[in-house]
């Protein structure tokens, strides 16, 4: 079974990715750091998407390696990824009907068989998952008749299921507003909490500046920048990246840098 | 800027010419060319003056009439795809597809069945039915919103034709009697066709003439949008009944006199927008030349490929619309019209 | 709802307790846990030495229902016809006893027949359940993305003898596969979800119905009117070589099924989704084609395009099932008997006229195909 005590190291070597004869990703070498939040940001087509695509091995790299506990994930037998690495796509569409304790019980599927269908330990997991994503009260609810916070809250509740030390997230609250969001964003740093190691890619600086323990800045293919966000996030970076100035203050209750006055760059990057 | 409308517009008058010269053309080749015994050259020297009564009946009684009908069906066929594509501001809109000439081929043949065998009460029928088919699919475009989706639309379309056409199949192995007859007509084709069909549904034909020229101008401001049409001074839902009639009055006639054919409609106007751009009154002239082109060239491959025994017409629109079709489909984006 | 709640309201307490113990403690499967397992809701669960199989309740009582109605079908399907027999009659001549005429009524004409009609609506079903789930999309099913049509010009060719001597189910193999190719083919890139694929399947149909009516009118009178019916579809002219074909297909294809049937489950969410819970969708993906394009054109080549039966089978079995998981044998039980039913009437209704069983289920799915078009779009927010 999977050792979950040592944590586990997902880094990329060399990686380049693309489509067809276009490059999206050259060069690339990052290691991301273990029972942490990383986030993920950077311009629209920066191919921030593409990176994690290639991390979750929905994508096959160019050249390059993509590494697990120092293991080339393209060797891996799909299941035994399952049981490493669980992915939470941006537009995740359930089958029509299902209910969340349905829904969560997929995330048991690498870990059964079919000798092995519902184990005390599925049943244990599966409770769980719905504790910790706080949807008691709604295990039985179908998921076209949740909201989408909740129903965030239900496929995060999957991946949870899932007993991975590793969870990827793809643009996890974009579809949400403001409350829905933080919701989402608490549940992911519950999950750091207790050990995992959470990738996000995020569209919105501001709540990775909030969230992330460590912030990954992309632009080009190429990572400009990594650290935490109160040591990256500069008003070069911000310019670099989107083409805005802006003024940076510091959160009073967090610490973390918060992007005030934000208005298009007047010169220049 | 108006110099080059202007010179598209002589382009286009050429483009017109040329297409009417080559129809003319075809016309030639479809009285020359058969499946039977007669070849070109004994059709052609017969034409140019010579004596040959075998060569004369089978070009005059046989393939002259053929090639009428022909024009008749292929202009009536081309003029309605367009204005069913206008009014369901659908570029895949076809009465073919849709279920409009399926539903003139299940009214004729339970007319059939029924007991009725008046050539000229067939034609009646068979608008009718084409009628009743046309509003039952316009009727769906509106429910829920299907219409929205042109994709969709034809979906629906297609098993409402697939529906009627088991239904014609039923009541052909029914009546046994009947079936011989129709079961000949039920396959879309220009052989054996009598030109008094011709003459019997020319009267119709001649009123959606009149029709079209009256709302061609009103049609196209409807391209516009609803709105924008009746705030120009039209009044949309009679321009849309109207366009509907005039669908079903072609589509019933030509499937009255050589039975459903399909994917005409729909090529017809894809090529005429083509050369005619958007807008769908020029889009309806170029119509007229291309319908009747399409038909006879189809129909002279089908009396030559399998000679001495005849293809139905309806396999080679098939086979040549079905692409069009596959290709409209995957273009990234469909306009809607 | 947001609206009319402070934002405070929607801050969720996530319960801090013993998640940390959970995570992080080896998997320990030990017999006092086993007494505390509660299968989920709605199945049954047996148990011991370290395995454990779920069985969903209603999937048993939706299977052996179907399997009754088949029977029952079954029977009226032996009894009625030009000579109506009595059940006793039918089941002693099944034995072997009764009078040499039922005896040879039920045996050599009514069963073959039977069986013929079961196996082929199983495997249109299965075929169908299979396409639809590899396509996620309900329309897609092998008659109406133009596979059937395919198959059927292929087979035709065959049986018109287009100086080619392979037996009907091979061409019709290589009618299935090329048409398949080319609507997937033709597909890619634009995905399968949507309703351009199914329209390209339609028109790849289109194509291949017209090369059939080409080859038709292409041979004396008399070769096409015996191939016509089989072209619309029926029971009539089969073979006893492509019926047996079939029934080993079908119990193979059935079985490998049922083997995928887990990953079935799961193909049903998206591609990434799939991957990240541990099933290669692509190969699945490719093997799941493969076998409901194998299945169709076993079934083709003995019973013509009844492709309806595909969408038929399905709808009712998701109809009868919970959405857990793709109810691949319901769906199989559930074409054989429609497919039975649907002949029974082809035979009997219109009596001494039989109408060809592509006919009526045309007739009983084009309303129901219409149905599925016209409900409401589902919304994802």
């Amino acid at each position: 079974m999977n050792n979950f005590r040592t944590p586990p190291t997902l880094a990329t070597e060399a990686l380049d990715m693309g489509y067809g004869t276009r490059r999206v990703i050259d060069g690339l070498d990052v290691a991301l750091p273990s029972a942490k939040v990383t986030a993920i940001v950077g311009p629209n087509g920066c191919g921030k998407s593409t990176l994690l695509a290639g991390l979750a091995r929905l994508h096959k790299p160019d050249g390059g390696n993509v590494l697990l506990n120092g293991e080339d994930i393209q060797r891996l037998p799909s299941r035994q990824l399952a049981t490493q690495l669980a992915l939470l796509p941006q537009e995740a569409i359930a089958p029509e009907g299902l209910t969340v304790t349905e829904l969560i019980r997929f995330g048991r599927q690498p870990h059964q068989g079919w000798l092995r269908q519902w184990s005390a330990e599925d049943q244990r997991v599966v409770q769980h998952a719905l504790t910790a994503a706080g949807l008691e009260n709604l295990a039985d609810r179908p998921i076209d008749a949740l909201s989408g916070g909740q129903r965030q809250r239900a496929w995060i509740a999957m991946t949870i299921a899932q007993q991975t030390p590793l969870l990827l997230l793809d643009e996890p609250t974009s579809a949400l507003d403001l409350g829905h969001q933080i919701e989402v964003f608490e549940l992911v740093r519950h999950l750091a909490g207790h050990g995992r190691t959470v990738v996000m890619v995020l569209h919105d600086l501001a709540s990775a500046c909030r969230y992330a323990d460590h912030l990954i800045a992309m632009c080009d293919g190429k990572i400009i920048d990594q650290g935490a966000p109160a040591t990256v996030v500069t008003p070069q970076l911000v310019r670099k990246l989107y083409q805005v100035d802006c003024t940076l203050l510091s959160d009073p209750d967090t610490g973390s840098p918060l992007l005030a006055n934000v208005r298009r760059a007047t010169e220049p990057a | 800027m108006k110099v080059a409308l202007i010179t598209r517009r002589l382009e286009q008058r050429t483009l017109l010419a040329l297409l009417l010269t080559a129809l003319v053309a075809v016309s030639v080749v479809s009285l020359l060319v058969g499946a039977g015994t007669v070849s070109p050259s004994q059709a052609l020297s017969m034409l140019l003056g010579n004596e040959n009564s075998e060569a004369y009946f089978v070009v005059w009684e046989l393939r002259a009439p053929r090639t009428l009908i022909g024009i008749a069906v292929g202009m009536a066929l081309g003029v309605s795809g367009a204005l069913l594509q206008a009014v369901a501001r659908n570029p895949l809109a076809e009465p073919g597809l849709l279920g409009v000439s399926a539903g003139a081929a299940f009214a004729v043949a339970l007319a059939l069945v029924l007991g009725a065998s008046a050539a000229s009460l067939r034609i009646s029928v068979a608008q009718v039915g084409a009628l009743v088919g046309c509003l039952c699919v316009l009727g769906v475009a509106r429910w829920r919103g299907v219409g929205n989706d042109p994709i969709r639309l034809v979906l629906a379309g297609a098993a409402f034709s697939a529906l009627l056409g088991a239904m014609t199949s039923m009541i052909l192995l029914f009546d046994q009697r009947s079936a011989d007859e129709v079961r000949f007509w039920v396959i879309g084709s220009l052989a054996g066709r009598r030109l008094e069909d011709l003459w019997a549904v020319l009267p119709s034909m001649a009123f959606c003439t009149v029709l079209i020229a009256l709302i061609a101008r009103p049609l196209s401001a409807l391209a516009l949008g609803e709105r924008m049409a009746s705030g120009l001074g039209h009044h949309p839902q009679l321009i849309r009944a109207m366009v509907v009639l005039c669908v079903a009055l072609l589509v019933g006639a030509a499937t009255a006199i050589a039975g459903p054919i399909i994917f005409v409609g729909l090529v017809v106007p894809f090529i005429a927008r083509a050369f005619a751009g958007p807008d769908i009154r020029r889009t309806l002239w170029f119509c007229l030349p291309i319908g009747p082109l399409i038909i006879l060239a189809a129909d002279i491959i089908s009396r030559v490929v399998v000679s001495p025994s005849e293809l139905p017409l309806g396999v080679l629109t098939a086979l040549c619309g079905a692409p069009v079709l596959i290709a409209a489909v995957r273009a990234r984006r469909l306009p809607m019209l | 709802m947001s609206l009319s709640m402070p934002p405070r309201c929607l801050k969720t307490e996530f319960r801090k307790q013993d998640t940390a113990a959970l995570l992080f403690s080896a998997p320990s499967i030990k017999a006092a846990d086993e007494v505390s397992v509660i299968p989920p809701t709605g199945y049954w669960r047996w148990s011991g030495r370290g395995t454990s199989i779920l069985i969903e309740r209603r999937a048993v009582w939706v299977n052996t229902g179907l399997l009754l109605a088949l029977l029952l079908a079954g029977i009226a399907y032996l009894c009625l016809g030009s000579l109506t027999l009595d059940p006793r009659e039918v089941i002693s001549a099944l034995a072997g006893q009764g009078d040499m005429m039922t005896g040879f009524m039920v045996q050599e004409l009514r069963l073959p027949r039977l069986v013929a009609a079961c196996l082929t609506g199983g495997a249109f079903a299965l075929a169908g359940i299979l396409m639809q789930t590899l396509a996620r999309n309900r329309l897609a099913t092998p008659g109406i993305i133009g596979i059937d049509n395919g198959a059927t010009a292929f087979a035709v060719a065959s049986v018109v003898g287009m100086s080619v001597s392979l037996a009907p189910s091979a061409m019709a193999l290589t009618g299935a596969v090329t048409a398949a190719v080319l609507t997937f083919g033709l597909a890619a890139g634009s995905g399968t979800q949507g309703y351009r694929f199914i329209v390209a399947g339609i028109g790849v149909g289109a194509v291949f119905g017209a090369i059939t009516q080409l080859l038709l009118a292409r041979v004396a009178i008399d070769t096409a009117n015996a191939a016509y019916p089989w072209t619309v579809g029926s029971l009539n002219a089969r073979s006893g070589g492509s019926v047996q074909l079939l029934g080993i297909g079908l119990m193979l294809g059935f079985v490998a099924a049922l083997a995928l049937a887990r990953s079935l489950t799961i193909l049903r969410f998206s591609e990434a989704t799939a991957n990240g819970l541990g099933v290669n969708a692509k190969a699945r993906r490719v093997q799941i084609l493969l076998l409901s394009v194998v299945l169709t054109a076993l079934a083709v080549a003995v019973a013509g395009p009844v492709g309806m039966v595909g969408l038929i089978g399905p709808e009712i079995a998701r109809a009868l099932s919970t959405p857990r998981h793709v109810p691949v044998v319901a769906a199989t039980l559930a074409g054989a008997l429609v497919m039975v039913l649907a002949d029974l009437a082809g035979r009997t209704l219109l009596a001494p006229i039989e109408l060809p069983v592509g006919i009526v289920t045309a007739i009983i799915g084009g309303p129901w195909l219409l149905w599925i078009l016209m409900r409401p779009q589902r919304s994802h927010a």
